[in-house]
């Protein structure tokens, strides 16, 4: 169960989170390093551009005798003290200044100014050969800071002053130091704080995902729990279990759908088997004759089920094949109506016919043909003999309406409010709680709607609502 | 004539091949789609019956296979797809006319009839039908049994002249939709069986020997007893 650190999803984010944050503040701070050291050094150098200046000043005013080094010196040691006496915690002193003055020719010995013997300045100065009034930092052996010097030409002499400025160099290394330690502690931290949000997170889609295995496997009944916090993990869990509400409600339906149809196919099952059995136990050949027809027709009844439950799921499930054109529904409503009437004169029905002619709608003929049919076989099976029948057909508004009614007992009062599901169907009905089912995905289907209603004087009423089909005939 | 009847289903093929068998038919059957391709191409078959749901390969394309090496037999598609859909794609890939299953051997025996008619001479149309001793004007709309004119209304001479088309031969409820009707539904009550009984009463009433009859669980035929 324990997972790899490094397959988690909260792992990669706080890496890239940290990686990010850590490279944008290090950008910043040598952006802001980067300007501060440019600042010290552009003012150390004015300063030694400035001293330049006037020491040379000094020395073209100075007469060559023999108190010029001793003024020199003492000029240069004044430029010295001009700097702020910065110190560090064992009192040396933290900027060194160098002042050098020599022939072109090196016939005197130098005029040397500084902090310790002149050798390795005067060596470090013959390799960097700076140029004359442009600052220039040369590294001097024994020192660590190098040194900013500038050079000035002036007579056939040159004087050199140089400044390191070893507080600066300290500052920017104390700041780099502490950035350093301030960047890695704030890495780790929002390392540690990104993971543990994301692990908080994530832990809660983990279990998410433990319980919709849990479900897939074992009871559809159980949800995920409400979360507290409404955010997007709260929302997905509520998306989850709307929707396995919805896969509960199809199973039980599809649950239903299977006992109902099981329990329509064992009694039809169970006649045909009883039917053929005793035919096998009779002799007489014209008997069997009977009982093999028996059987056929009992098959034949079997099937119609079968069929017309495939049809009212595929109907239900929008999956059903439609071939729609403009078609006159007044003439299919009469050739309906004469294929049915003998049958219902046969059951003593008064039928009266009012259609309207030409109603065109949209819809499939085939379809409609059966969505009619079975409003009429409806009227066959479940009304009593004798009575009245009234099929009207009328279009007004765009809206065409086809009404079956009659004088019968009406619809049970368990089955009007859930009549067009699958299998419902009143207590002593005969039929299987087919027809209305397929009449009203059918219509729908069509766009259509389909009301059913008991007629304040008794009686049932179906109206079949069709809108109306576009073409008009001529 | 010679039928090909190519179907995996060992039961369904036997009583086919009892049931061609007897109705006069020389049967050749097949079990999967390869022999029933070997077998097809021999040429020597006036008709095919093809199972759709063959076990190594769908029965369309068996007959795109067929068609396409010249084979021009007509082809009935047996099938237990029921959908339009189906219905439309196996007449489109090649075949000539669908059942599902299961169907009435009448049924198919008709459809059979009408595929090898439709194949060999062109059938011309009779201005009279006559079966026994009822006779069909069907340019006046008028039946006789005997001498006796038959008082009929047009559904029920449609529904007649149809019965007589088919003398001797068995036709189903389904059949009778379809063809008086020109409606495919499934009528769970015996609205078909009304019309017939009211016919009968016409055709039969005062006559001495009954022309219509019911086989049970199948349909009708008109026939003499």
């Amino acid at each position: 169960m324990r997972k790899v650190l490094r397959t988690t999803a909260a792992w990669r984010l706080s890496i890239w989170t940290t990686l990010a944050f850590a490279v944008g503040t290090g950008l910043a701070f040598s952006i802001v390093y980067l300007f501060v050291a440019r600042i010290i050094q552009e003012r150390g150098d004015a300063w030694l551009r400035g001293e330049a200046e006037v020491l040379s000043q000094v020395s073209t005013d100075t007469p060559r005798d023999h108190l010029y080094h001793r003024i020199m010196g003492e000029v240069a040691e004044l430029a010295t003290r001009e700097l702020p006496d910065e110190r560090n915690a064992r009192g040396q002193s933290l900027n060194a200044v160098f002042f050098l003055e020599e022939d072109r020719d090196h016939s005197e010995s130098p005029l040397w100014v500084g902090p310790s013997a002149q050798d390795a300045f005067l060596k470090a100065i013959q390799r960097a050969e700076p140029v004359a009034g442009k600052p220039q930092s040369i590294k001097v052996d024994g020192w660590s800071t190098s040194f900013r010097v500038v050079a000035l030409h002036e007579n056939g002499r040159t004087i050199y002053l140089g400044l390191s400025n070893h507080g600066a160099k300290h500052l920017l290394d104390n700041l780099t130091e502490r950035f350093l330690m301030v960047w890695g502690g704030t890495a780790l931290m929002g390392f540690l704080i990104s993971y543990l949000g994301a692990r908080r997170t994530l832990l809660r889609v983990e279990r998410i995902t433990e319980t919709v295995a849990r479900i897939g496997t074992e009871d559809l009944g159980e949800r995920l729990p409400a979360q507290a916090k409404s955010d997007e993990i709260s929302r997905l869990s509520e998306t989850f279990n709307h929707m396995l509400d919805r896969i509960q409600t199809s199973v039980n339906q599809l649950r239903c759908v299977t006992d109902a149809v099981a329990h329509d196919l064992k009694s039809p099952v169970t006649s045909i088997r009883g039917t053929l059995e005793s035919a096998l136990c009779n002799d007489a050949k014209e008997e069997w004759r009977d009982s093999v027809g028996e059987a056929i027709e009992g098959l034949d009844r079997l099937l119609h089920v079968l069929n017309t439950n495939l049809d009212v799921a595929e109907a239900q499930a929008g999956a059903l094949h439609m071939d729609r054109s403009a078609l006159d529904l007044s003439d299919v409503v009469r050739r309906l109506v004469d294929l049915y009437h003998p049958a219902m004169a046969e059951r003593h029905h008064e039928v009266s016919v009012d259609i309207e002619s030409h109603v065109i709608v949209d819809a499939d003929i085939r379809l409609l043909n059966r969505v009619i049919s079975n409003l009429f076989e409806n009227e066959l099976t479940h009304l009593p003999a004798g009575k009245k029948i009234l099929i009207r057909l009328s279009s007004h508004d765009g809206l065409t309406e086809l009404v079956v009614e009659d004088d019968g007992p009406g619809f049970p009062a368990d089955v009007s409010s859930r009549a067009f599901e699958r299998f419902v169907k009143g207590k002593h009905s005969p039929g299987h709680g087919l027809g209305l089912a397929f009449v009203h995905a059918v219509v729908q289907s069509h766009g259509g709607a389909v009301n059913i209603a008991d007629r304040p004087m008794g009686g049932a009423i179906i109206t079949v609502s069709l809108p109306a089909g576009a073409l008009h005939p001529v | 004539m010679r039928l090909l009847l190519v179907e995996d289903d060992i039961a369904i093929q036997g009583f086919l091949r009892r049931a061609l068998g007897e109705a006069g038919y020389q049967v050749d059957t097949a079990s999967n789609a390869k022999t029933g391709e070997l077998k097809a191409l021999e040429g020597s078959h006036d008709a095919f019956i093809i199972d759709l749901g063959l076990p190594d390969m769908d029965g369309l394309d068996l007959i795109a296979r067929c068609r396409a090496q010249g084979s021009s037999a007509p082809v009935l598609i047996l099938s237990a797809r029921r959908s339009v859909d189906d219905r439309v794609k196996g007449l489109e890939r090649g075949g000539d006319d669908y059942l599902t299953k299961p169907f009435a051997v009448a049924e198919l025996l008709a459809r059979l009839r009408n595929l090898l008619r439709r194949y060999s001479v062109p059938q011309i149309d009779s201005v009279r039908l006559q079966a026994a001793d009822l006779q069909l004007d069907l340019v006046r709309h008028e039946a006789r049994r005997g001498d006796q004119l038959l008082q009929l209304t047009a559904q029920e001479f449609s529904l007649l002249e149809y019965l007589c088309r088919n003398a001797g031969r068995v036709v189903t409820r389904s059949m009778i939709l379809d063809h008086v009707w020109r409606m495919r539904i499934d009528p769970a009550t015996n609205v078909v069986d009304v019309h017939i009984y009211r016919l009968r009463n016409k055709v039969d009433q005062n006559a001495s020997e009954p022309l219509i009859h019911t086989i049970r669980g199948v349909g009708y035929v008109l026939k003499n007893a």
